[in-house]
């Protein structure tokens, strides 16, 4: 479904973050994107959400060259594909019902569909009670959880994961994997990029390692968290 | 469609209201462009009214030399009614000059004194002629000068009030001029003020920007809401212009009267207030929109 075919990413600064990645990713698979800071993990994101394009090399959704896409096809395709990061990126001004409903607002969503859907996504994501509650008045396993819900509200294909545990505790941490988990079984595909290495190892499934721009190990099945 | 539009409206107007004091400085900004022009529209009404005025008084006067009979100035006069330029044409003849030259000093001693020492009547038959357009007079003036009876006219009047008409045609144009050029310099200035204004919203609310790019919003709804704050900044700055100058034209028009009769400002903002509401509007909210437009080309990622 996603693949990178010779991608090389450098920035303004000239600093090289992707150094010729071939990957391929099939629909359904859990994802661990491992590596130290500066690795590209990051990037392999940005590029699948069409933030930034590749220098060089194609990434590709469903065999479509994501560098030919129109302006206006970015947001149709950023619909597919649903986001989670380490700082949550909440609207401290909206509460959990009004942050995912913004999400279907700026995409022009008829209010009954709001009304019906953001309650349902909270309540998958356990958020239910906390309807009317405002991210300050929320614990941060609670933000995350509110962040997966507005990813899901699309119904994406896939979430991609930058670093979603990096402000958590370990039992927040986990309970946000174990919803990305519950989310893949479900049948979306999920990218998670950590270097939390006890989280990757308790996930067990592929692990990509990347170091200075380029993949160094590729464990399809029960991967650990190596370097 | 209706609910998106409603979304936008209301984005905007939040932006609006939340920007308070930075929404001041740019309607205000604006309020003096729009105060500029309105006085610019006023001005132009007063010239084009000095200028028709004095037109109206101009006119053509032959004189005719004191031999020329009363049959060959009817003769001229037949040949400028073949005109069509010529609107009315008035024979004074010599005893009526007198007559009025008479009435017209009746108070004054001295010379009705002296016209009394005189055996002849000292003045000349004329024919005083009204062109149907301004523009024409010097035509009928070329038109006397390669006369056959161009002999027995004495001298043309006219050049005179040319002059007094080609000078106030000058002053409104220089008026008019400067007037365009300190508008057009106001409008850039509002221009950049407003830019400054939507470029703070837009930084303000980079967090919200990027979240409605993250979540797939459309390029549209990110957009509009600040060319709707844009448009709201133009829409304040009318209604604020109009509360302004419609009181000082109400003012000022009694005053403006006095100097010239036919000139009646309020009247002419009143019979007119549709249209020129109308532009006003129009020239605050394109304004407004066009600033945004520019710092969203700039500032705005989608």
């Amino acid at each position: 479904m996603i693949s990178y075919k010779k991608v090389y990413t450098i920035y303004d600064d000239d600093f090289m973050a992707l150094n010729g990645v071939n990957l391929d990713i099939k629909a359904g698979e859990f994802v661990s994107l491992v590596g130290p800071s500066g690795a590209g993990k990051s990037t392999l994101l940005r590029l699948l959400t069409r933030e930034i394009t590749p220098n060089e090399g194609e990434v590709c959704l469903d065999g479509i060259n994501l560098a030919s896409l129109s302006a206006s096809d970015i947001p149709l395709l950023r619909r597919k594909i649903g986001t989670i990061f380490q700082d949550f990126k909440l609207l401290s001004n909206k509460n959990a019902f009004e942050n995912v409903a913004f999400a279907l607002e700026v995409c022009g969503a008829p209010l009954e569909e709001i009304e019906a859907d953001v309650p349902k996504v909270l309540s998958i994501v356990g958020l239910a009670k906390k309807i009317n509650s405002f991210p300050h008045q929320m614990s941060g396993g609670e933000k995350q959880r509110l962040a997966i819900a507005r990813a899901l509200i699309h119904r994406p294909k896939i979430i991609l994961a930058d670093e979603p545990t990096g402000n958590l505790d370990m039992v927040n941490s986990y309970d946000v994997v174990k919803l990305l988990l519950k989310i893949n079984e479900l049948g979306t595909t999920v990218i998670l990029a950590t270097h939390n290495r006890e989280i990757v190892n308790s996930v067990g499934r592929r692990v990509i390692s990347m170091e200075k721009g380029k993949i160094v190990r590729d464990q399809v099945e029960e991967g650990k968290y190596i370097i | 469609m209706k609910e998106s539009l409603k979304r936008i409206w209301k984005a905007g107007w939040l932006n609006f209201q939340r920007n308070s004091y930075l929404s001041f400085g740019s309607t205000g900004v604006l309020v003096l462009v729009l105060l500029l022009f309105s006085a610019l529209m006023a001005i132009n009404f007063l010239s084009v009214k000095i200028v028709t005025s004095i037109q109206e008084k101009i006119d053509v006067t032959a004189y005719f030399k004191v031999e020329a009979s009363e049959d060959e100035i009817m003769r001229v006069r037949e040949d400028l009614t073949d005109h069509s330029e010529v609107k009315n044409i008035e024979y004074i003849s010599r005893d009526q000059a007198l007559e009025e030259f008479r009435s017209l000093h009746a108070g004054d001693v001295l010379i009705q004194d002296s016209l009394a020492e005189l055996d002849e009547n000292p003045l000349q038959a004329s024919l005083n002629i009204k062109a149907t357009d301004p523009s024409e007079y010097a035509s009928i003036v070329t038109f006397l000068e390669g006369n056959k009876f161009r002999t027995l006219i004495d001298k043309i009047n006219f050049y005179e009030n040319e002059q007094v008409i080609s000078r106030v045609q000058g002053i409104s144009g220089g008026i008019q001029n400067w007037g365009v050029i300190l508008t057009m310099a106001m409008a850039l200035i509002a221009v950049l003020v407003t830019f400054n204004t939507i470029r703070l919203t837009i930084y303000n609310q980079k967090q919200e920007i990027e979240i409605m790019r993250l979540v797939g919003g459309s390029n549209w709804h990110i957009r509009a809401p600040y060319l709707v704050e844009g448009g709201l900044y133009g829409i304040f700055a009318a209604a604020v212009t109009l509360i302004i100058f419609y009181p000082v034209v109400y003012l000022i028009s009694p005053k403006v009267e006095v100097l010239m009769p036919n000139a009646n400002l309020i009247g002419y903002f009143s019979s007119n207030a549709l249209q020129y509401i109308g532009m006003v509007l129009i020239v605050g909210v394109m304004l407004g929109v066009v600033s945004s437009a520019i710092a969203i080309r700039r500032f705005l990622k989608v």
